[in-house]
Formats: C-alpha cells, sequence, structure tokens
C-alpha cells in the first residue's frame, strides 16, 4: 500500500496502443460484408453490366449481340426526338420538384399549426404517397377524361371548355406532372413537417417578442432551419421524379404524337422493351446515370458552399 | 475529400441508375436454348395471357375443363399484362434470364420478332408428335405464323378491324341504318348528316396512335392504292399512301373523324355515330352499348381491311417435354368446342374451320348477326399485314405516333411520312436484314 502513497500525483492516462486493432476491423468487415455483396451484386454489377451493353446492338429477345462502339451514342445525341425527350424530363422534373416541395412546405406549415382534425387531415394528404402510382395513374384518367372527366364536368359548369388533355402534348405533359405532384405531395409534406416540429422555439419566441412579421420570421428564421431538409427533398425528390414512369405509362403510354410526355427514364423503358433495343434502351440509361450523377454532385457542391 | 453527404448523394445516384440498368436486363444466357436441353418445368403448364378481348373468365373456363381431364398436368392462368406489349415485355424479360412460360399468348406484332430471334419454337414437327391435325385451322389464319417454312404460332383471339355503327343516329340522319359505307368517299358524303344528326359529335370514332390507330388505317391506306410497305421496302411515300393520310388529316381536322384513347367508350355513350375498333371489342359492346347497333365491313375497295389479334405460342427455351404438353394444351384451347366458347363470350373469330359448321355456332351466328361480319369479311374483305407494321421491331407504335402527328398534331403529312420512310428503312437494315 505504501508503494501506492508514493506514486504520482498526476499521472498520465494510458497510451493507446497505435497500429491497426484487428479485431475491432475484422468485426467491421464481417458486419458491412453482408450489406456490400448485396451492393456489388444487386447495385454495381448490373450498373457495369448496362454500361458495357450500352456498346452493342442487342435484340432483346435474341440471344445474340453485336458490338457498335459509340454508334448507339451518336445516335441518340443526333436524334431530334432526343432533345424533345431531355425537354420534357427537365420541364416535368423541375416541375415535380418544385410544385411538390412549395405545395408540401405550404401544407406543413398550415397543419403545423393547432387547428381541429388536423391528425385526419395529415393522413389524408399522405394516403396517396403509399398508393401505386399505376393505380393512380388509371385513377386520374377519370378526372382528365375529356368526355367525362371531373375537370371536364367542373369547367363546364363554369362555362369554360376543357382541354383535351390525351390530345395536345403541352396539356398532357401537365396531366402527368400534376397527377405526380398530388401523389408525392405526402412525402415532402411529412419530411418538412417533422422538420418543423424539430425546429428550435426560442428562436420563435425571441422573433414573437422582437414583433417580427410573420412573412419575416418565416424567411429569416423558420426557412433558415429548414435548409438540411431542403436541400435533402431536393436530392430525393429529384431522382424520383427523374425515374418516374408508372404514371406515365397508365395514363399517356408515352404520347400524344409519339414522344409527347416521354422522358429519358420512359425511353429506356419504349427502346428497350417495345423496340427490343435493349442495347440502345441500355445506352439511354447509361446517359441519364450521367446526367443525374452530375446534377447530384451539384447539388453537393452547393449546399458544401452554403455550409462553409 | 468526399464527406458523408457526398457519399450519399453519390449512392442515391448510383441507386437511381441501377433502377434503370435493372430495367434493361444484362444477360444474354437464356435466350434460346437449343430444343433438348431447355428449361424443365414444375409439372404444371404456365399460360402466360393479357386476356384478350376480356377472356379472363372464358380462358379459366377452359383451364378448368384442360385440368378436369389432365389431373396429372394441370394448368396455371398467369396475368401477363394488360396488353400484347406488355405481356411481350413480360416475355422479354423471362428471355434475359427468368423462368419461361410454356404458352404464351403472341400478338401480330410480336411473334415474328420472337420466331426471328429463335425465342419461339417453330410447331410443325410438335404437331405432327402430338397428333395435331394444323390443317384444320383456318388457313388464312394459320398462315399469319409462317415464317421461313415453318409456323411459329396457332390463331386464338383473332380478329378484323369492323367498323360499328349507332342505328339511331343513321336513321336520324336520314341514311339506311342496316348498311355502312361502301368506300371512304362515301364515308365523306355521309360524314357531315351523321355529325349533325349527333350534335355536332365525329361521325367515326377511331382509338388514338397509343391504342393502334396504324392497325386501323392500314385498311384505309389499301383502298386509296397505298400501304405502309411492300414486302420489307417502305412505301409511305407512295403518292397513294400520302393522298390517305391527307384524307385522314383532312376527316379529323373536319370534325368527321375522331381519335380518342378509349374510343369503345367515347361510342358507347353516343359520342360518336360509328366506330372503328376490333372485332374483339363485339362482346364488351354488346353488353355495355345503350342503343342498337350493326357492325359493317370497312370500306373498299377490297381488301378495305387487315387481319389482327392474337395467337398462342411455345418459348424454344423450355424442355421437349414441355413443349410437347404445350402443344397438347394449345390443340385443346383451339378445339371446337373451345373455339366456339371463346368466340361467343369476346366475339373473336373462330380459328378451326369446323367451327364455323358446326350447329351450336351455326345457331349462335344466326342470332347475332354482328358476330357473323367478321366472319364474311375475313373471307371477302381483307388481307395480311403490311410488314412494316408488323415484322419491323416497334413499327406499330412507330406508325401509330406519325398517324397522331398528321391528325391531332396538324403536321404535315408528307414530312411525316418521309419521317416514317426513313425510319423504317433503317429499322430495317440493322435489325432485320443481318438476321435473314
Amino acid at each position: 500500500m505504501a508503494a501506492a502513497g508514493a506514486g504520482p500525483l498526476h499521472a498520465e492516462p494510458p497510451r493507446r496502443k497505435r497500429g491497426w486493432n484487428w479485431r475491432e476491423i475484422g468485426l467491421a468487415a464481417l458486419l458491412l460484408a453482408p450489406n456490400l455483396a448485396l451492393l456489388v451484386v444487386f447495385t454495381y454489377r448490373p450498373l457495369v453490366d448496362n454500361i458495357r451493353l450500352s456498346f452493342y446492338n442487342w435484340n432483346i429477345s435474341s440471344p445474340r449481340m453485336r458490338f457498335v462502339g459509340l454508334g448507339n451514342y451518336v445516335e441518340w445525341f443526333t436524334s431530334s426526338d432526343s432533345w424533345t425527350i431531355m425537354a420534357n424530363t427537365v420541364i416535368f422534373t423541375v416541375a415535380a420538384v418544385a410544385g411538390s416541395m412549395v405545395l408540401g412546405l405550404a401544407l406543413a406549415l398550415l397543419l403545423d399549426q393547432k387547428l381541429f382534425g388536423r391528425g385526419a387531415v395529415r393522413s389524408l394528404v399522405f394516403a396517396p404517397y403509399v398508393i401505386s402510382g399505376a393505380a393512380i395513374g388509371v385513377a386520374f384518367q377519370f378526372v382528365f377524361d375529356p368526355n367525362f372527366g371531373l375537370i371536364q364536368d367542373l369547367l363546364d359548369k363554369v362555362g369554360v371548355t376543357a382541354p383535351n388533355f390525351y390530345q395536345n402534348s403541352g396539356w398532357a405533359l401537365f396531366m402527368v406532372t400534376a397527377t405526380y405532384i398530388w401523389k408525392n405531395l405526402g412525402y415532402v409534406f411529412v419530411i418538412y413537417l417533422a422538420a418543423l416540429q424539430g425546429r428550435r422555439k426560442d428562436l420563435d419566441e425571441a422573433s414573437e417578442i422582437d414583433g417580427t412579421s410573420p412573412t419575416r420570421h418565416f424567411f429569416r428564421v423558420v426557412l433558415p432551419q429548414l435548409r438540411p431538409t431542403t436541400f435533402f427533398l431536393s436530392v430525393t425528390v429529384l431522382l424520383s421524379s427523374f425515374q418516374v414512369f408508372d404514371i406515365i405509362q397508365a395514363m399517356t403510354q408515352g404520347g400524344p404524337l409519339g414522344i409527347g410526355t416521354t422522358t429519358i427514364v420512359f425511353q429506356v423503358y419504349q427502346e428497350t422493351f417495345v423496340n427490343s433495343r435493349a442495347g440502345y434502351g441500355a445506352t439511354v440509361a447509361t446517359i441519364m446515370f450521367t446526367i443525374v450523377l452530375v446534377i447530384t454532385l451539384i447539388q453537393v457542391r452547393l449546399q458544401d458552399g452554403n455550409d462553409a | 475529400m468526399i464527406s458523408r453527404r457526398n457519399l450519399l448523394g453519390l449512392a442515391g445516384a448510383g441507386l437511381a441508375a441501377t433502377a434503370i440498368a435493372g430495367c434493361t436486363g444484362g444477360s444474354t444466357g437464356g435466350a434460346a436454348a437449343s430444343s433438348g436441353g431447355g428449361q424443365k418445368g414444375s409439372g404444371t403448364i404456365q399460360w402466360w395471357s393479357n386476356h384478350p378481348g376480356s377472356s379472363k373468365e372464358v380462358e379459366q373456363k377452359i383451364i378448368d375443363a384442360w385440368n378436369a381431364e389432365n389431373p396429372n398436368l394441370p394448368v396455371q392462368l398467369v396475368d401477363g399484362g394488360a396488353n400484347y406489349e406488355e405481356l411481350g415485355q413480360k416475355f422479354n424479360a423471362a428471355l434475359a434470364g427468368g423462368d419461361l412460360p410454356d404458352v404464351i399468348v403472341a400478338s401480330d406484332v410480336t411473334w415474328f420478332n420472337f420466331a426471328l430471334n429463335e425465342a419461339t419454337a417453330p410447331l410443325d414437327d410438335l404437331w405432327k408428335e402430338a397428333g395435331v391435325d394444323a390443317s384444320s385451322y383456318v388457313d388464312t389464319l394459320r398462315e399469319d405464323y409462317a415464317y421461313d417454312g415453318k409456323h411459329y404460332g396457332v390463331p386464338f383471339a383473332r380478329s378484323t378491324t369492323l367498323m360499328y355503327w349507332n342505328q339511331d343516329i343513321l336513321a336520324k340522319a336520314g341514311l339506311a341504318a342496316d348498311k355502312g359505307p361502301q368506300s371512304w368517299a362515301e364515308f365523306a358524303e355521309w360524314a357531315p348528316k351523321l355529325v349533325e344528326a349527333n350534335g355536332g359529335k365525329p361521325a367515326l370514332m377511331v382509338p388514338d396512335g397509343s391504342n393502334y390507330l396504324d392497325w386501323y388505317f392500314q385498311g384505309m391506306i389499301w383502298t386509296f392504292g397505298g400501304s405502309y410497305s411492300k414486302e420489307w421496302t417502305p412505301n409511305f411515300t407512295d403518292p397513294k399512301s400520302i393522298e390517305a393520310g391527307t384524307f385522314l388529316a383532312e376527316q379529323f381536322k373536319a370534325g368527321h373523324i375522331g381519335i380518342a384513347k378509349d374510343a369503345n367508350n367515347t361510342f358507347g355513350i353516343g359520342g360518336s355515330a360509328g366506330l372503328l375498333q376490333s372485332t374483339g371489342s363485339l362482346g364488351g359492346l354488346t353488353k355495355a352499348a345503350q342503343f342498337p347497333f350493326i357492325t359493317t365491313y370497312l370500306p373498299g375497295p377490297k381488301p378495305g381491311a387487315c387481319t389482327g389479334g392474337a395467337g398462342l405460342a411455345i418459348p424454344n427455351g423450355i424442355s421437349d417435354e414441355r413443349k410437347l404438353n404445350a402443344t397438347k394444351f394449345i390443340d385443346f384451347v383451339t378445339n371446337t368446342k373451345n373455339t366456339i366458347t371463346f368466340t361467343q363470350a369476346t366475339g373473336y373469330m373462330p380459328v378451326r374451320k369446323d367451327a364455323v359448321d358446326d350447329p351450336e355456332e351455326k345457331a349462335y351466328l344466326e342470332k347475332t348477326p354482328n358476330a357473323m361480319t367478321a366472319i364474311k369479311q375475313l373471307a371477302e374483305n381483307t388481307a395480311p399485314q403490311d410488314y412494316a407494321r408488323v415484322f419491323i421491331p416497334g413499327g406499330g407504335a412507330r406508325i401509330g405516333g406519325g398517324l397522331d402527328k398528321i391528325t391531332i398534331g396538324g403536321q404535315d403529312v408528307e414530312q411525316v411520312f418521309e419521317q416514317l420512310q426513313s425510319e423504317t428503312a433503317t429499322v430495317y437494315k440493322r435489325d432485320i436484314e443481318p438476321l435473314l
């Protein structure tokens, strides 16, 4: 015991051993391996395979493929249809992202208030998100039908002739975009609502004491706190909008006029399965992947810039 | 340096692309196995169908009869999609590495692509082995599935284009209520009267380009002396083809012809005096329409209509045993009794010669003259379809899109048809010529 009393009063803590902790590394590898294996097999191998296929002319029904080098890429970039499809994709995506985020935020702000029956309304707003896009597409055909649709009926009552949503490319694109926004509004709404409920209440109180106007309060106090959520939603909504297929297939099959509502992901389907050109479909998919990758990188950069 | 957020973003992009990559498949391994070593089955015959003419119920009825006779070799009906294209797409996905069915419904547009790429089996030897009398099928319908001296399908839900006329409106317009126009020129004369008699609604409703307008227009283009193609040579730019396209565009512009996504419904609610549709719509319209209607031939001169619909085919990649069983089942589905059951339920044409002469069918046809029109028209007013629509990959959709452009899009007929000419030639050179 005497030895203990003779020791230094402020002994240094024992230093951690330098070098690899093989037990921890082994455990980490063991835990990560199943997910990594799944990612490699089901995510990255198909991706690489898709890029490989994009250099071939392959009829999907055939056991044979023919190497065409960059031929498919040259065809896509020199086809006038490609640019119409790109324009459709950009219009749809921008409108879908902006529309669902603005409306979703507005609904979240409204239903964040203490209102009677808000629980039921929240459920109603979220419900369409869990319904399949194909089912919604079929149901909305009755909303936009030129003969007996809800919109035609409502406009008739106020003496306005309803446009034929199925025969005009612009209106058809509006129709599928509006349907998509309606379906996905619940997702944006619920994420924004969670973010609103988790914001700092002391800032609200301080703002109230300062007598800040509601508009100024929203833009200066609430919105900045929602920035990470807005970034997250802009990425996820953009990615899902880019990939919309079911609603277009159910409502317009990419028409009217052949490609009136064809977006780039719908072109992948159309070329691969309707025209049986799996190689060309893979080319379009690779181009789309590149576009999504670039957009995501830009978003990440912008966000990093804002954080700095 | 990559932050966690960067990584998440990139992973998101990767996943997006993978979803697409998944669509496009990635293997050609399972496409066409040699006849001896194909996929073995589970002892159940799988029949993939899109239930043409809302035939799911009657298909199941036929299957039940088979299952009762063959308890050791049951058949399972599998939903293959909402239409022929979706079924074709599902089959393509199976070819790229999935489990193959035993029997598929192959449409006028999809069967040739499957045959050309050896995805479906030639049936001639299987017919001999199974003791099937192929000569008992209606010759023209059976020969629609012939390629390179072999047959790759059996006629099943076969149709022609037909005209349906609301008799009340015909009478109101002061026209005979028991016949249709004999030529498109006569239709153009009738149309203003029909439009006026029906409160300004189109005289004739036709499905749009996404719903086989290319099929319905084929008869019209023939009557003008044009065609989509002469065998493999595109013929869209022939002055007579352009004349037909111009006629369609002008009739649409004048409000005589209406184009709709769901033309059946429009006609069914009185939205047009006439309808250009398939024989297969007869069953549904008979049940739904609240007014008397007749079916008539498409306007001439002959041939003014084309055959269409679907047959049954057998995947090439399944085992010989499965192919033989599938052949027997197809023979059962299309035997005289089941042909009668099927045609009476749907309105499709009888595909066996003796079905037409069967007393039960004769009695039905006498009682239902609208069903008789298609059978008579088959002999008198039809021709096989143009290669550009049925044999060139994506031909139907391409032509349908072009016809949408000259009608609802108001685009120049010559320009659109020139584009169709050039695209069809390109696809032929790229996808067909090397395989012939």
